[in-house]
């Protein structure tokens, strides 16, 4: 995990066999993944997965059991104060000073930070946080302004790391989409972000890469692309006459048959599915597109079947590329 | 220590400061003029039942000579309210309030070692708590002046009066910052500050009522603030050597307790 990440940079954060368990819970077993200088990193699982506790560690906050991390190359459990120094924190249902103004906060948090607000007067006309807004106090703020508060209070700065914690919780749509934009553009300044989230449709459309976590578990580290790849597709078929047999159509599965339709799953390659039921009495195909929710589904899916084919034993590495 | 933070704190806290400020102000003048106006009148009422008489003992202090009095002021339960609020509220409040509120991550988030985070609310209470004893002293001066006593003090122990004042409250301030340090939400910590700050009361008046039991005045740290004793110029160098050692060790044990500990997510 000490190696570097393509292109000769040195990874943003690694992290090796990282654990922590509190007593008998254990909240993280053995995570092992790495985010690479410069792109956009979604960490998904749900609530109680390990998220948080992981965000945690590398920001210095918990101690971990065992294991190492390592934040823009630098040891968390001995140079936190660096790390910080150089990164942005989103906590997720981020805290405020209610009897401060939204110009207060912000700058007494860059006054703690020690580094000018580069970033502050774009954020705000971006996230369309007015001055207005900004002189009122927070306790007056509605949710989702103060989240626009807590984005701009981890990025004012320009970090060259943004660790956000469920960043679009309580955005509009509106605002979700400006948001987007502006980690889009940190993204092509040379940040990293990393930023967890339940929100898979985000996830899919600015990640470059994706881990998923479950009890503390990495079950994938993949791109978004990679990770559609693999997972099945919903299919529906209509004939003219009866549907014929198709058992025999490779990747197909789940297959139920109702006079001229047929629903089936569809794994892997749509080529050979494709050419094994052309044939002129096949009157209308619809492939669902493949979406990050349901591949996320799948390695959240309880029991043992073709769902769970990926899912790795606690000895074994985790399905994708290596990190 | 961090400027910021320090800056911050205090700029929290002014209004209340401020009103405080003026309330010891006034207590400190009210304890000389109470004495000057009715000491000899409480003296003769005090006279006429054993009970009274024992009364006047409050605190180890002694209504009827301007030291005593002053003594006697110190440990009021008023004082010990206005003192309070910032040497145990404030220190009781200063983690486990931030950790329950969520703002403790986002501060912690910065390059803030924990260590300075702690230092500098202990700097921030102290410094409060060195203002308020001031405000005492300065009050008493005024009262002094006011009803002609400054025959009968000698302002020049008032610094050392202002030390050992501080270094009590600020004994209790380090206690309250230990169990800050050392809980997630501030019920708890609340809680053993003042129980803490009230079992020591309770020690001390225990002693000055009751004479079989004056010997449990040594084990509270109000007995070891006792302005007569400094103002007759018969201070013990003892009060202060164990309030320093008060101060010390559980300030050592916040320290080591706050930078191991772990922060979860608040509830």
């Amino acid at each position: 995990m000490e190696g570097e990440a393509r292109g000769g940079a040195p990874p943003a954060i690694a992290t090796e066999r990282l654990t922590k368990h509190y007593g008998s819970v254990h909240a993280l077993n053995a995570l092992s993944l790495e985010v690479r200088a410069g792109e956009i990193f979604g960490f998904l699982g749900p609530n109680g997965a390990g998220k948080s506790t992981t965000i945690r560690t590398l920001l210095g906050f918990l101690h971990a059991t065992s294991g190492t991390a390592r934040v823009l190359g630098l040891d968390v459990s001995t140079q936190s104060v660096e790390i910080r120094r150089r990164t942005g924190y989103l906590p997720g249902g981020i805290a405020l000073y209610g009897s401060l103004s939204g110009e207060d906060a912000l700058d007494y948090l860059a006054d703690l930070q020690g580094q000018p607000a580069a970033r502050r007067a774009e954020l705000c006309e971006r996230l369309q946080l007015s001055t207005h807004d900004l002189r009122r106090r927070i306790r007056d703020y509605s949710r989702g302004m103060r989240q626009k508060l807590g984005v701009i209070q981890a990025l004012q700065h320009d970090p060259e790391l943004a660790i956000l914690d469920e960043p679009t919780e309580g955005l509009d749509p509106l605002m979700q989409h400006a948001f987007y934009g502006i980690l889009e553009d940190l993204k092509a300044a040379g940040r990293t972000i990393f930023f967890s989230s339940h929100v898979l449709p985000e996830v899919e459309r600015i990640c470059d890469r994706v881990a998923i976590i479950r009890a503390g578990e990495l079950m994938a580290l993949q791109t978004v692309q990679d990770l559609l790849a693999r997972r099945k597709r919903r299919i529906t078929l209509r004939w003219r006459g009866a549907a014929p047999d198709l058992s025999f159509v490779p990747g197909l599965a789940d297959l139920q048959v109702r006079g001229d339709r047929a629903i089936a799953t569809l794994e892997g390659e749509v080529g050979p599915f494709v050419r094994a039921i052309a044939s002129p009495a096949l009157e209308d195909l619809t492939i669902e597109p493949a979406s990050l929710e349901e591949a996320f589904l799948e390695f959240y899916a309880d029991g043992e079947g073709p769902a769970m084919a990926g899912r790795p034993s606690r000895d074994a590495q985790p399905q994708g590329e290596a990190p | 220590m961090n400027g910021v933070l320090l800056l911050r704190i205090w700029r929290f806290a002014a209004t209340r400061l401020v009103i405080i400020t003026l309330a010891t102000i006034v207590w400190g003048w009210l304890l000389l003029f109470f004495y000057s106006q009715f000491s000899e009148a409480l003296r003769q009422l005090a006279n006429q039942s054993p009970f009274l008489k024992q009364f006047t003992n409050f605190g180890s202090g002694n209504l009827f000579t301007v030291t005593g009095a002053i003594t006697l002021g110190t440990q009021h339960p008023l004082l010990i309210s206005l003192i309070g609020i910032f040497a145990v509220g404030g220190a009781a409040l200063a983690i486990a309030g931030e950790r329950q509120a969520g703002t403790l991550e986002v501060l912690l988030a910065r390059p803030l070692p924990r260590r300075s985070y702690l230092l500098t609310h202990l700097v921030a209470i102290f410094a409060m708590v060195g203002l308020l004893i001031a405000a005492l002293l300065i009050g008493m001066a005024i009262g002094a002046v006011s009803q002609g006593l400054t025959g009968e003090l000698d302002l020049g122990r008032f610094p050392l009066m202002w030390l050992n004042g501080v270094l009590l409250w600020g004994a209790f301030a380090s206690f309250s910052l230990a169990v800050s340090a050392s809980f997630d939400r501030p019920g708890p910590a609340i809680g053993l500050s003042l129980a803490f700050l009230l079992a020591n009361y309770f020690l001390e008046i225990l002693g000055s009522f009751w004479t079989d039991a004056q010997w449990a005045q040594e084990y509270s740290l109000f007995h070891h603030f006792e302005p007569g004793e400094i103002l007759a110029g018969k201070a013990d160098p003892f009060d202060l050597a164990l309030l320093v050692a008060v101060i010390a060790v559980p300030l050592a044990y916040a320290l080591w307790i706050f930078q191991r500990r772990d922060l979860a997510a608040p509830a």
